[in-house]
């Protein structure tokens, strides 16, 4: 089968693979791990140019929309099961089996990869907004003192004052 | 509690200027480091030790806790100091404490001055509960500056606080709540400042008596370059309870193996020696190559938990008889004898020692499932293979009395074909000019015979013994010849139905004599009852299958292949049938579709897995040592028959080990696992199987690689979150500070509005902006 015969022959699959009738056809969970897999038959071979970015976008996405790594990373792994289960039953060629089962696990490593990287970009701006607000804490401890000393004071006179 | 000190003047002093204090009875613990010339620094250290533990010992009933040990703390400063003030010779000296008070089995109060430290290790985790009182470390608190420039400030061992600097001192205290299993650290800077925060945390959460602890992390400061003196304290708390998975894994696993030689006797006793699957070995040999075996593995799985050992013990012997051809009676009796010896076991544990007996045998129980599991699954494989094969054959049936039908219209068979429109005239006929009778007599019978039909009917023989068979067959002759109608069943023939007629010219008559004579099948009363059963799927390509195919092919080329359709309950073809398909017993509720439990992969996988990885490995360069590792894991992942994440994550984790949380740290591990990828699906490619074999064997590997990758980036996941977690902490404590500066800030507008009231009212004028001349 060539490759624009498979790449269609997968895309009838979608349905089926993201549960569409379950949860919608509109960006159902794991949409963009399928959305990856087409790509990556339709381009084929090993390196697959703008994978990486067009799964980074689509991660970014999620996340920004508040979901966690965890569910970004676990509806890849139920779509990856879904799909092997989907193409034993409707690749008869094992030819064909063979290519759409490379396509998938590469894209389970590159979605992994995407996840992983964002979570340690994470880790890096939390690190870096604790230092701020290590900094922010000290100024306001400063300013926290000077307050302390000048109502000291003014407490002082006024109590003289009264006397 | 345990606790336990020790201290060190290390390599470089002449003398040790720290103190301790370890009084368990009043649960006081404190590390001194002195400083200051000439002897002062001991002098200030044991000044401050004395009168702190002297403080406690008198007012201990008078004080809350955490008020005691802050006033114990500030006295010994006091006594400090004006000990430096009368001595000129000991003038400057001072003291850093770090010092802690048991309040209770739950709480501890810790204290400190100067940059002694007091560290927690709380489920592997090392924690600082204190922060030194520095002049760099005050800075970096400040934001004036950062962590990185601190390490390398000139003045970073500045202390801004010690015990006898002035009279009073400040003094930070933290209320802890300990939980069970704890452990506490207060040490002086001799011990983390020659030693890494890691490997005090190894020795820490070693699990080795305090005392023990105590002692070697002075020796990890010392083989670090021991530059100052050192002193350490180890405070335990008392240990949780151990569940009782920690209970089997350490005594249970123990216990288990320290019984072998009696599960070895009891097995000898039960003739595990006289089992057909060792004949032919010596009895000591056979005990030790299955019983030890066995027992081994079962100690693997109590020692982690898991039945992975049980299990591919069970698998390669199970499969590995199956394959020399032998019988399921034999490992049925085998593993009966194997269970029973186990039982024993547990029985003389459990008489020993009931509860740790209760568990094992809860354990060891699970085991012998894991092991029923595996034969299980070899069986259900079995079973479908028999299915395959008799649907197969079938189907071969079919064809060939189809095209005799059609070729020559003539003689001995049943004919199976679509009725046309010269079947109309046709006249019913008796035709099997050899005697056979033909039960076609009319064309409806004809129509109503479909291959569903037949297969249900081929399928309901796979659940029946041989004898129910044969009955079966003999009843619905019978049921059939009285009715008069034709029916699937009568169609099926598997071989010739007279002993008598000639063979086909291409038999030779030697060959057809040397065939054994089966005997006749037991009368059966009453037919069994025939359970409903779904149709069998398609009829698949079974490479098993060829061999009982082939005969029937063979068969058919020869001549003679024509199997007359027979009404009759013939002693041989129902032997015959009997001999080809029904020969072991069979479990109907194993289906394809209903796997009854994840029976890993076949051995023929596992093994072209195994290929593909040594391919794999091939192209790889030595110096890759990732990717080696990649490969390993993904290797045992993929082989792990219980099919689970377990394997996945505990691969992951070796995997990942210690790594930093960056890109630096995380990339390479993820490209091994990409370059992995591609060269295990090149390795597929490259292996030589069948095309089906390779697809499966890829689809296998996949799984595993994107479990482990999952895995990994599970752990990755892990691994920052304690970063989340700080920042949320550090915020919170921002908006705290932010609200108690708009609070004083109110406070001071207050003051001030206060203020200028009364300076206006003052004045000659009178209030401000009102002015009167």
């Amino acid at each position: 089968m060539s490759n624009v015969h498979l790449t269609r022959a997968v895309q009838v699959l979608r349905d089926e693979v993201l549960d569409t009738v379950a949860l919608g056809d509109r960006d159902p969970p794991g949409a963009e791990v399928f959305e990856a897999l087409i790509r990556a038959l339709s381009v084929g071979g090993d390196s697959v140019p703008g994978l990486d970015l067009t799964l980074h976008d689509a991660v970014a996405r999620r996340l920004a929309w508040g979901d966690s790594e965890e569910s970004v990373l676990a509806d890849a792994e139920l779509i990856f099961d879904r799909l092997m289960t989907s193409v034993d039953r409707a690749f008869r060629e094992p030819a064909d089996q063979m290519i759409v089962i490379e396509a998938a696990t590469q894209v389970a490593v590159t979605v992994s990869r995407v996840v992983a990287l964002a979570a340690v970009a994470r880790a890096g701006r939390d690190r870096a907004a604790r230092m701020r607000e290590d900094m922010s804490q000290g100024q306001l401890k400063d300013v926290l003192e000077k307050q302390k000393v000048a109502i000291q004071r003014l407490e002082h006179e006024l109590k003289e004052d009264f006397q | 509690m345990r606790s336990a000190g020790d201290s060190h003047r290390g390599k470089v002093r002449r003398t040790n200027e720290d103190s301790l204090i370890v009084e368990p009875r009043m649960g006081l613990y404190a590390v001194l480091d002195g400083m200051g010339g000439a002897n002062a620094g001991d002098v200030a250290s044991q000044l401050a030790r004395d009168t702190i533990r002297d403080f406690v010992m008198h007012r201990q009933h008078t004080l809350a806790p955490a008020a005691l040990l802050e006033a114990a703390i500030v006295a010994g400063s006091t006594a400090v100091f004006t000990e430096a003030q009368n001595k000129t010779d000991r003038h400057g000296m001072g003291t850093t404490v770090v010092a802690c008070l048991v309040v209770d089995p739950a709480h501890i109060v810790v204290c400190h001055v100067g940059d002694s430290r007091a560290y927690l290790l709380r489920e592997g985790r090392l924690q600082a509960v204190t922060r030194d009182h520095t002049i760099v470390a005050e800075l970096v608190e400040r934001g004036l500056l950062t962590s990185e420039e601190a390490e390398r400030h000139p003045y970073k061992n500045v202390l801004s606080r010690n015990l006898g600097a002035k009279a009073e001192a400040r003094v930070d205290t933290v209320m802890l709540e300990v939980k069970p299993g704890d452990r506490l650290l207060l040490c002086s800077d001799g011990l983390y400042g020659f030693a890494s925060a890691e490997a005090i945390q190894y020795l820490l959460g070693s699990g080795d008596d305090p005392k023990d602890v105590a002692r070697d992390l002075i020796e990890l400061a010392l083989r670090g370059g021991g530059g100052d003196n050192v002193s350490t304290i180890v405070i335990e708390t008392a240990p949780a309870a151990p569940s009782s998975s920690q209970v089997v894994r350490t005594s249970g696993a123990r216990t288990w193996w320290q019984h072998r030689r009696h599960f070895l006797d009891a097995a000898s006793e039960g003739g595990l020696a006289d089992n057909p699957i060792v004949s032919g070995l010596p009895p000591h040999e056979a005990l030790e190559l299955v019983a030890l075996s066995l027992c081994q593995a079962i100690y693997h799985d109590l020692e982690k938990s898991t039945g992975v050992n049980v299990w591919t013990f069970a698998q390669n012997l199970a499969s590995g008889w199956f394959q020399r051809g032998g019988e399921w009676e034999a490992i049925r009796g085998l593993v009966d004898i194997l269970a029973a010896s186990a039982h024993a076991v547990v029985a003389e544990i459990r008489g020993a020692d009931p509860a740790l007996g209760f568990l094992i045998d809860v354990a060891v129980s699970r085991a012998l499932i894991v092991v029923e599991l595996a034969l299980g699954g070899l069986l259900a494989e079995r079973l479908r293979q028999v299915d395959a094969d008799l649907v197969e054959l079938y189907t071969i049936e079919l064809d060939t009395t189809m095209h005799d039908a059609t070729s020559s219209g003539s003689h001995d068979a049943m004919v199976i074909a679509e009725p046309s429109a010269s079947d109309a005239s046709r006249e019913p006929a008796a035709r099997d000019s050899a005697g056979t009778i033909t039960a076609l007599t009319s064309r409806e019978s004809l129509a109503t015979i479909d291959a569903p039909a037949l297969r249900e009917s081929m399928s309901t023989f796979t659940s029946l013994t041989a004898p129910e068979a044969a009955a079966t067959i003999a009843e619905l002759d019978a049921s059939d010849s009285d009715a008069g109608t034709t029916t699937a069943m009568e169609r099926i023939s598997f071989d010739d139905p007279e002993p008598d007629r000639e063979p086909p010219p291409s038999e030779p008559v030697a060959a057809r004599d040397a065939r054994p004579t089966p005997p006749p099948p037991p009368p059966r009363a009453m037919p069994p009852p025939v359970p409903a059963r779904a149709a069998p799927p398609p009829v698949p390509a079974r490479v098993g299958a060829r061999n009982l195919s082939a005969d029937a092919a063979a068969h058919a080329a020869s001549g003679g292949g024509l199997r007359p359709l027979v009404r009759t309950a013939d002693t041989e073809r129902v032997e015959r049938f009997s001999e080809l398909s029904i020969e072991r017993a069979t479990i109907p509720f194993l289906r394809p579709d209903r796997p009854v439990t994840n029976a890993g992969e076949p051995a023929e996988v596992l093994s072209a897995i195994a290929q593909v990885m040594i391919l794999a490995r091939g192209r790889i360069s030595p110096r890759a040592r990732l990717l080696e590792q990649v490969l390993a894991a993904l290797d045992n992942v993929a082989s792990d028959s219980a099919g689970n994440f377990a394997a996945a994550v505990l691969a992951a984790r070796e995997l990942y080990g210690v790594r930093s949380v960056d890109n630096v740290g995380v990339m390479p591990l993820f490209d091994a696992l990409d370059q992995a990828r591609i060269l295990v699906a090149a390795s597929v490619h490259q292996l030589r199987a069948p095309q089906l074999l390779r697809v499966r064997v890829l689809r296998a590997l996949s799984t595993a690689h994107q479990r482990l990758v999952g895995a990994t980036t599970g752990l990755v996941l892990e691994a920052v979150a304690p970063f989340s977690d700080r920042l949320r902490e550090s915020q919170g404590l921002t908006g705290e500070l932010r609200d108690a500066v708009a609070k004083a800030e109110r406070r001071r507008a207050h003051l001030e509005r206060r203020f200028a009231t009364i300076v206006d009212s003052s004045l000659p004028w009178g209030t401000r902006g009102t002015t009167e001349w």
